[in-house]
């Protein structure tokens, strides 16, 4: 017989509907938010942990296996009758009793061991466990990848990150209105406009202020660049798991002529600390438009170049591949799931896009090539927004802010917007305009476990090709 | 002939070989719209890391410490036997199976060495080296094999003598040239086959053998790993090039302004491809050793000869 908690988030899955947020808070609550995304409506249901125990929703949900893990680790609630309740977070080298946002708040002291977990392995004849990282060869973040090999082959990956746990949530818990921002903000270098405007709405949404056109207009453009910026990297990224070098490194030099740009407009190359509640960072129109125009002078050659390269074509086709119905299952998000055909762009479910009218760019294969083309799509797409944005953005100096920050503003909300990575989530409690909790939900933790799957059975040698095909964060995962 | 003008020749392209290197990053580069570092930059990474503190895994043995030699040694010998200025003096080895042999050699001993490093990416570049080195060896046996048919030589010197003899190189000298320039790609570990420059261990075939090697082992095995191209290179010329001058300091010029473009080409050959995925190397393989083959059937029918 299900609980009415599992009943509630398995019947609203069957409808289609996306999970929002799953997350529990010291009070011993557990909230699971879900938005319709036929009318952007969002329901809820809290469920409390009785006796540290609650049921465990990821045999009927396996997109939640990892947020129920995680809540074991945090706050040491139990999820019963959870498959796989390895550590995710926690380290060996945490004490037992250390409960990031269970207990105390104090860090203990560091238990001198390795910091070793089990890993999923395949036993058998003829089967090689080959382990990469946590330290790669080339700059990019933490994570240990355990693979089990046949031959050349992938038969399973257990991917290992949350190597660089920062507390974030713990840290965030009692902080003033004015300090969140800083900390938000660099959840990730990648995201960050859009857990800054996440943060921005939620406190305007427990203001009951309303954005008035010239502010999103602003942050439109903001978040677009963002988008701008993250996929030319990662387009830049995917050449690379070739050996496709004259395209990687021409769309690296695109990248830093958009990151002048950036710093140029908005200050910043990584466009940090440029949203606040009722405020955004301005520029003029006719500076964004030059801006536009001098990248889609050197983007169009580079699409032309990786699209007329057959070879690299056909690197692509086929490898990686992410049925629909595992992306559903998965509840995957942004380009990943896209690629494989899911419809869903939280960016129409934001007002603010109304006047642009997006439409989400979806690919049918769910291979490297789908993922590849669905950015190169979404970037074009993301250029007409800010072309179509520029003429309306204020032509006077930007006023300092659009509301005083309220001294108390109290209450809870989950607020979200779409990320270059895809659909952000932050849940947000205040009181009495102190953060009780927050809870940052970033798309790319949904979209990990996709990526384990998507590797099995193809040839090692192409897993940082479709890993850079995904390009997922580790900074917003682990955060 | 004098000796000393095949020493000094041999010991031009030995000095140069990381000049050779650096020239096809330079125009990689360049094709990639960078400014690229010196082509001088090899030489300062072989003495950089010959200075640093030589550390080996726990678990390895005599062989990945000796291994990095056996290869420069092989490769030397190769290199010495290639003539470099003209026919090389009377009594000189320069037979092109013994060369074939000792790319063998270093070939096994890279693969050794991989293993030997006990660590899981030396496995993988080992067992990928090998694998790929049972479609390499194949199609580059047929193709010297169909230049011995037509020439009548298996010693590199008269060997290319004979070749400029028969007019006009015939079908089956283009085939030969066509499998050789194959293979050449795949043995030198350049791209569509194997990508030199990659951090991505993964995708590794040859560097994935020496990654564990640091200090004087790594400046060994980078310094082997120019002194391959070079000998492969210079291999390619000496049988496939035009004929020799009289004179042997005008050829040895011309031969290191031959490497040069060659090394120009390779730059550009390398920016046009993608890596092709592993499992499809043998295809690639097996139409290099397969057009070798055909050429060898076409020579035994008397065609071309």
């Amino acid at each position: 017989m299900p609980t009415a908690w599992v009943h509630f988030n398995a019947q609203r899955k069957a409808a289609g509907q996306e999970l929002l947020a799953l997350t529990a808070d010291r009070s011993g609550t557990l909230r699971a938010t879900w938005l319709d995304p036929s009318d952007g409506r969002q329901t809820w249901m809290d469920w409390g942990v009785s006796g540290g125990r609650f049921p465990s929703l990821s045999v009927v949900l396996p997109e939640v296996a990892w947020d129920e893990r995680e809540i074991h680790d945090l706050f040491g609630y139990l999820p019963e009758g959870h498959p796989d309740l390895r550590p995710l977070v926690r380290t060996p080298r945490w004490p037992t009793t250390f409960l990031p946002l269970g207990g105390s708040r104090r860090p203990p002291l560091w238990r001198e061991v390795e910091p070793d977990l089990p890993a999923l392995q395949v036993q058998g004849e003829g089967v090689t466990i080959m382990k990469v990282g946590p330290t790669h060869a080339g700059i990019i973040e933490s994570g240990h990848f355990v693979f089990s090999l046949i031959g050349e082959n992938i038969l399973h990956l257990d991917v290992h990150l949350f190597q660089n746990h920062r507390g974030l949530e713990t840290l965030l818990e009692g902080e003033t209105l004015d300090a969140v921002p800083r900390v938000v903000g660099r959840t990730c270098a990648a995201d960050t406009v859009s857990h800054q405007t996440n943060w921005a709405l939620a406190v305007e949404h427990l203001s009951d202020f309303t954005a008035p056109p010239a502010l999103t207009r602003q942050r439109v453009v903001l978040l677009e660049a963002e988008r701008v910026l993250s996929h030319l990297n990662d387009l830049a990224q995917i050449p690379a798991g070739v050996g496709f070098q004259v395209a990687h490194q021409r769309a690296l030099s695109i990248k830093e002529y958009w990151q002048r740009c950036l710093k140029a407009l908005f200050g910043h190359r990584f466009l940090f600390d440029t949203v606040r509640p009722g405020w955004a960072k301005a520029t003029s129109g006719e500076a964004l438009v030059e801006a536009v125009r001098g990248l889609r002078q050197r983007f169009g050659p580079w699409r032309r170049l990786v699209e007329g390269h057959v070879g690299f074509q056909d690197r692509m086709r086929g490898v990686g591949v992410t049925s629909l119905s595992q992306v559903i299952r998965l509840g995957a998000q942004g380009v990943a799931a896209r690629a494989a055909g899911k419809p869903f762009d939280a960016r129409q479910m934001l007002p603010w896009y109304g006047e642009f009218e997006v439409k989400p760019v979806t690919g049918v294969e769910g291979d490297v090539k789908a993922r590849f083309m669905v950015r190169l799509e979404e970037l074009e797409e993301s250029l007409r927004i800010l072309e179509a944005a520029a003429p309306r953005l204020p032509a006077s100096p930007p006023r300092p802010a659009y509301f005083a920050l309220p001294p108390d503003p109290s209450g809870r909300v989950v607020t979200f917007t779409e990320s270059p990575h895809g659909l952000n989530v932050h849940d947000v409690t205040l009181e009495s305009g102190r953060v009780v909790r927050y809870h940052i939900r970033a798309a790319t933790f949904r979209n990990w476990p996709l990526l384990a799957q998507a590797v099995g059975g193809n040839a090692v040698a192409d897993f940082p090709l479709i890993n850079k095909s995904f390009e997922l964060c580790y900074s917003c995962t682990d955060r | 002939m004098a000796v000393w003008t095949q020493v000094v020749g041999t010991a031009t392209l030995f000095a140069g070989s990381p000049l050779l290197w650096g020239l096809t990053q330079k125009v990689k580069a360049r094709l990639q719209g960078r400014r690229g570092s010196p082509v001088w930059q090899m030489y300062w990474v072989i003495v950089k890391n010959w200075r640093k503190e030589t550390t080996v895994p726990e678990h390895s043995s005599w062989v990945f410490r000796i291994a990095p030699s056996v290869s420069m040694a092989a490769l030397s010998t190769g290199l010495a036997m290639v003539p470099a200025g003209g026919a090389p003096p009377s009594g000189w080895p320069h037979d092109l199976l013994v060369v074939f042999f000792l790319l063998a050699l270093e070939r096994f001993w890279v693969g050794l060495a991989g293993m030997d490093s006990a660590g899981t990416f030396g496995g993988l570049g080992a067992s990928r080296v090998t694998t790929l080195g049972t479609g390499i060896e194949p199609a580059l046996l047929a193709a010297f094999g169909v230049l011995w048919q037509v020439s009548g030589h298996t010693a590199i010197a008269p060997l290319a003598q004979g070749l400029s003899d028969v007019p006009g190189g015939g079908l089956p000298w283009v085939m030969a040239a066509s499998s050789f320039g194959l293979v050449l790609l795949a043995e030198l570990g350049r791209l569509p086959v194997d990508n030199p420059d990659t951090h991505l261990e993964l995708t590794m075939i040859h560097e994935a053998t020496i990654l564990e090697a640091s200090g004087r082992l790594l400046s060994l095995w980078q310094w082997a790993m120019t002194l391959k191209l070079t000998l492969l290179l210079s291999l390619g010329w000496a049988i496939l090039g035009p004929p020799w001058g009289s004179n042997p300091w005008v050829n040895l010029g011309l031969r290191c302004g031959e490497l040069a473009a060659t090394a120009v080409v390779l730059g550009w050959v390398e920016s046009r491809f993608t890596k092709l995925r592993y499992l499809q190397l043998p295809t690639y393989t097996a139409v290099a050793a397969g057009v070798g083959v055909l050429a060898l059937f076409l020579v035994a029918g008397g065609f071309g000869v």
